[in-house]
């Protein structure tokens, strides 16, 4: 049982700022507790004698034994709401449900305010949620502790939402449809109870099968990735991430007054946490009841089963836009379908036993399919017609599953002559649908939600650094007055182990030529300057230059970066060794720190043209050697490195090696925001980091 | 026999005000009589009554002097009195007369008189009163305070000592970052003290003195303050423009420092990125939109203030643009910073002729 077993299953509840007054939120949540709570409910306001027939209390400190109350409903007005939660504290009571509005969301005083709640609850230890909640919900125990006006119906779903309206919308949604919950929390402003906290209880809740959440945002994204990968290997996590658009971010920001984050890092985040994440409410609600009503397959193969030309080729079409595959059929199968079918019948999949097929026709055909070694999961696409009952059909395939043990969806295509068999589907948890895409999007995720409990997480590993002499570049950066960093820092990757050409930053053109003569042969020259972004574009680079040419080129670089910037810093000019870009491919290796999930790694095809191009992948740092792998092949332009059209493979483990690294480097020092390798020219006998820019957070080292 | 130094400068907005009352107060320290004159004043403000420069109205409060301010400040070097001068409206002659009366009243009794320059080396050319010739007129010794950026400075330097001739004392360099002033100290100060330009040390950029507080900021703009618990002592000295969506503007606001983030009042998502880069002190919101009240809890949770101005972006950055750049002189404390690092870096005594 998690922390929070109590806060959804409570015996004695008290409402501190319970009330008769109409149309009050205090009035709404004790005749809510009262109207189906099978526990203790106390009311708590010095202003009243008694509220809805219940003895009122002046304080929480009144009732009998305070200590004993499980959960405090706080609905007071603002300026008295801390207060009643330190007394709840005082007491005892280890949960608070903060329903009162005003705190941060308000602005400047209410932030103030959600300060003090923050510390309170700290000091008393509160399991608090909100403030700004609509409240929780329970349906073993009856709780409804919530100023909503509908009470969920029983169910193994349990949902946190980032937004109250939207709870309220969902209940009265999911009563017309057969929807049922375990728990239902509002988070509100998620001063201390959050996203992460609801997974991790519901995650080891037995009666819990599927965690559904609508965020905004999302807290902590590193501790988020690191609970639901525990929890989604036996409870599916559905979450809709609202603000993937520009101008949803700023609606977000403007209701939760947190920055939305990137896109690409929630992808990249939820995807490393094993959550489906999916974008509109149905969606939420078709993979919720998938998941909750069926076994998972064990295969992406997939029969379709119709009596419908069309709508089987529609459905068809679905499973090609999925990750699922329409199943071939074994011999004995189609031998089977052979005689048992019409000769009209198309026995190939999908499946089409034409429309005079009657309710025993279905059976046959799904007994047939599903007894197939290389069918994981099937649909079944019905249209109306004289000769089948939907009500018979219903039957049919809820007994059929049951058999086979496979997961089944259905698409009757029809509307009121649905009726009844959408009941016996119902019940047995068999989803139903009108348009198969539905059908076959929502048995897609529970392929992809098998695919998510398999998954075998290793943890990164760690290399053998210095760490000291990392930080010390970092801190001779901090004494100059900028916050990016160049090529002067290449120490750094030096230090974690990431391989960089011979080569100098040097502030003479003598210590320039001594530098290239020790190369001995044709080297790269580049201004450094942490205010000179695209040094190419200015012609800060020369490539190929002899050493006896050095000298000159020193003074045109340092003469060109001048022209274009007079009061740039020039720090020098580095000469570096020439990259082997004839065998070589240019990648990019970077990171972006995101302000939810922190260090974001890029990778990606690289030179010039990476902003053109944008082959890129991502992942949330620190990535595991698989992860790392991955990230590789995750690029269109993977087989570059492979080896395309007759060139050697470069060196895939040292590539991979050094996303690792990086991925340690980043981790292990905060206060790196930003960082770009790019050119990372890999070979087939290693890497080198050519370039590099970094932004470094100061407060932060 | 009053010693006479002119403080003058190669740029505005490099510290002279500071330097000049920081000066004065040390000589004041040494139990000199002191006064002080800004012939030409530049830096007009219109808030109270008469037009008129502040800093000789700073420098008054600070050195605790019962000079009149029109003594202080003969010349209101005001738009109107530049046009009037081009089309010939001013005497020359006459002009300089009054600033000659003034400073002789003012100095009467005086041991030490500091006089502030205008602006650069240019001001004041038409009426034939740059701050060269106002150094001729009253026989003063001339400080010049430069800033230092790259080696090529060096040629401003040389012909700003050529104008100012023998009336040269020296050059103070003022605000140097950390990685110019090694450069400075061991090639550009031989060189010029080789060139026959005495110089009298390098003072480094602090911040303190490089930045304006936001609450300055706020106070110069007429801006709201819309958070109550941010503080806003803390100082910026740059602003950036918040105007692109939010992962790309914060990337911009992770690269700067000590900045106030500039942008309209409607733009929740830039607003919240701006409180997530450590760089960015203050949110300056335009067009008199309030932010949303959950941003603005944000804020006071990342204790970052947000001010609210009427003006629209364009107005409030040529606005900002103008406090950042002037002068920052504003109070006792900026003052008595100056001293210390005037204390550490230069032989104030000597400067001042102080031990005569």
């Amino acid at each position: 049982m998690g922390r929070l077993s109590t806060l959804f299953g409570p015996e004695r509840v008290a409402v501190i700022g319970a009330t008769e007054s109409e149309g009050s939120v205090g009035r709404a949540i004790t005749s809510n507790l009262l109207a189906s709570f099978d526990g203790e409910v106390l009311a708590i306001n010095p202003n009243a004698d008694e509220v809805l027939g219940l003895p009122c209390h002046d304080g929480i400190e009144e009732v009998d034994s305070p200590g004993t109350v499980d959960v405090a409903v706080v609905v007071v007005p603002p300026h008295i709401a801390v207060d009643a939660i330190r007394q709840s504290g005082e007491v005892g009571i280890e949960n608070v449900v903060v329903v009162t509005a005003g705190f941060g969301e308000t602005g400047s005083d209410g932030a103030a305010r959600e300060r003090e709640l923050r510390e309170v609850a700290e000091e008393y230890d509160l399991n608090l949620v909100g403030p700004n909640s609509l409240g929780v919900m329970s349906t073993p125990a009856g709780l409804n502790a919530t100023f909503g006006n509908e009470m969920a119906t029983e169910g193994d779903i349990s949902f946190m939402s980032q937004s109250g309206a939207f709870v309220t919308a969902v209940l009265d949604w999911a009563a017309e449809r057969d929807v049922g919950f375990k728990d239902i929390v509002s988070l509100g402003n998620k001063a201390i109870l959050d996203e992460g906290d609801f997974v991790a209880e519901w995650g080891e809740d037995p009666e819990t099968d599927v965690i559904l959440g609508y965020l905004e945002d999302i807290d902590d994204g590193e501790e988020f990735i690191r609970t639901a990968r525990e929890v989604t290997r036996d409870t599916p996590i559905v979450l809709v991430k609202s603000g993937r658009t520009d101008a949803g971010a700023s609606a977000a920001a403007s209701h939760t007054g947190a920055m939305a984050g990137s896109e690409r890092a929630y992808e990249a985040g939820l995807e490393q946490a094993g959550t489906l994440r999916v974008e509109s409410v149905q969606e939420l609600f078709d993979y919720a009841q998938i998941l909750s009503g069926q076994p998972l397959p064990d295969g992406e193969e997939i029969a379709i089963v119709t009596n419908a030309g069309g709508p089987g080729v529609m459905t068809t079409d679905a499973v090609g836009d999925s990750d699922l595959s329409l199943a071939e059929f074994s011999d004995e199968t189609f031998e089977e379908l052979r005689e048992t079918m019409p000769d009209a019948a198309n026995i190939y999949n999908p499946v089409d036993i034409i429309g005079d097929a009657p309710g025993e026709r279905f059976e046959s055909a799904l007994e047939t399919v599903l007894a197939d070694e290389n069918v994981s999961m099937a649909v079944v696409v019905a249209c109306p017609t004289a000769v089948l009952s939907f009500e018979e059909l219903a039957d049919v395939v809820v007994e059929q599953q049951r058999q086979s043990g496979l997961p089944i969806a259905t698409t009757l295509m029809g509307g009121k002559s649905v009726g009844a068999g959408r009941e016996i589907l119902a019940e047995a948890g068999i989803p139903q649908y009108f348009d198969p895409a539905r059908a076959v999007g929502s048995l897609d995720a529970l392929t992809e939600y098998r695919n998510i409990s398999e998954r075998e997480f290793q943890a990164p590993a760690t290399f053998d650094v210095d760490r000291d002499r990392a930080r010390e570049v970092l801190q001779s950066a901090s004494r100059r007055d900028t916050n990016r960093l160049g090529v002067e820092a290449m120490a750094l990757l030096d230090a974690y182990g990431i391989p960089t050409p011979q080569g100098a930053v040097v502030d003479s053109p003598g210590d320039a030529e001594a530098v290239a003569e020790d190369i001995g042969e044709e080297v790269v020259m580049k201004i450094v300057s942490p205010d000179i972004l695209h040094k190419s574009d200015i012609g800060g680079v020369e490539v190929g230059v002899p050493p006896a040419e050095v000298r000159d080129t020193y003074e045109d670089l340092v003469v060109r970066a001048r022209n274009y910037q007079s009061d740039a810093t020039i720090l020098g000019v580095q000469v570096q060794e020439m990259a082997d870009l004839e065998t070589g491919t240019e990648t990019i290796l970077g990171m972006n720190r995101d302000p939810q999930f922190g260090p974001l790694l890029l990778f990606g095809l690289g030179g010039i043209f990476v902003e053109v191009l944008e082959d890129t992948t991502v992942r949330v740092a620190p990535v595991s050697e698989p992860e790392a792998r991955d990230m590789l092949d995750d690029i269109e332009s993977a087989p570059l490195l492979k080896g395309a059209r007759g060139r050697e493979p470069v060196d895939e483990a040292a590539l991979v090696e050094t996303v690792q690294r990086l991925s340690q480097l980043v981790t292990d020092f905060p206060a790196i925001v930003e960082l770009d390798i790019n050119p990372l020219v890999a070979t087939p006998d290693g890497v080198k980091a050519v370039d590099l820019q970094l932004t470094l957070d100061q407060e932060e080292l | 026999m009053t010693d006479t130094l002119l403080v003058t400068s190669t740029e505005e907005g490099i510290g002279k005000t500071a330097i000049t009352i920081a000066l004065a107060k040390a000589a004041q320290e040494a139990g000199k009589d002191v006064g002080y004159m800004k012939p030409k004043g530049t830096r007009l403000q219109s808030a109270v009554g008469k037009t008129r420069d502040e800093d000789p109205m700073l420098a008054r409060e600070l050195l605790d002097l019962d000079a009149e301010m029109h003594e202080m400040e003969p010349i209101v070097y005001s738009p109107t009195f530049i046009s009037e001068a081009v089309r010939g409206r001013e005497d020359p002659d006459e002009i300089r007369e009054r600033v000659v009366e003034n400073f002789d009243d003012l100095s009467a009794d005086c041991d030490t008189m500091l006089v502030e320059g205008s602006d650069n080396l240019e001001t004041g050319g038409i009426v034939d009163l740059t701050d060269a010739d106002i150094a001729e007129a009253l026989d003063a010794r001339v400080l010049l305070v430069c800033g230092y950026a790259t080696p090529g400075d060096a040629d401003e330097m040389l012909a700003a000592a050529d104008r100012l001739g023998d009336r040269l004392a020296g050059v103070l360099f003022n605000g140097v970052t950390e990685s110019a002033m090694d450069e400075l100290d061991n090639d550009v100060i031989p060189f010029l003290e080789g060139h026959g330009v005495p110089v009298f040390g390098a003072l480094p950029r602090v911040q303190d003195l490089a930045g304006i507080t936001i609450g300055d900021l706020a106070r110069s703009l007429g801006a709201d303050v819309l958070t109550s618990d941010a503080s806003t002592d803390v100082h910026v000295e740059r602003f950036t423009v918040g105007a692109m969506g939010g992962n790309k503007a914060l990337d911009q606001f992770r690269r700067t420092r000590d900045a106030v983030m500039v942008s309209g009042g409607d733009r929740s998502e830039v607003q919240t990125a701006a409180l997530e880069a450590s760089g960015i002190k203050a949110l300056l919101l335009t067009g008199g939109f309030r932010p949303a009240s959950a941003v603005l809890g944000r804020a006071e949770k990342k204790n970052v203030p947000i001010l609210l101005i009427q003006s629209d972006t364009r107005t409030t950055i040529d606005r900002v643009e103008d406090v950042l750049h002037s002068g920052r002189t504003r109070d006792t404390e900026t003052v008595t910073r100056m001293q210390e690092l005037l204390g550490d870096g230069v032989d104030v005594h000597s400067l001042l002729h102080l031990s005569e």
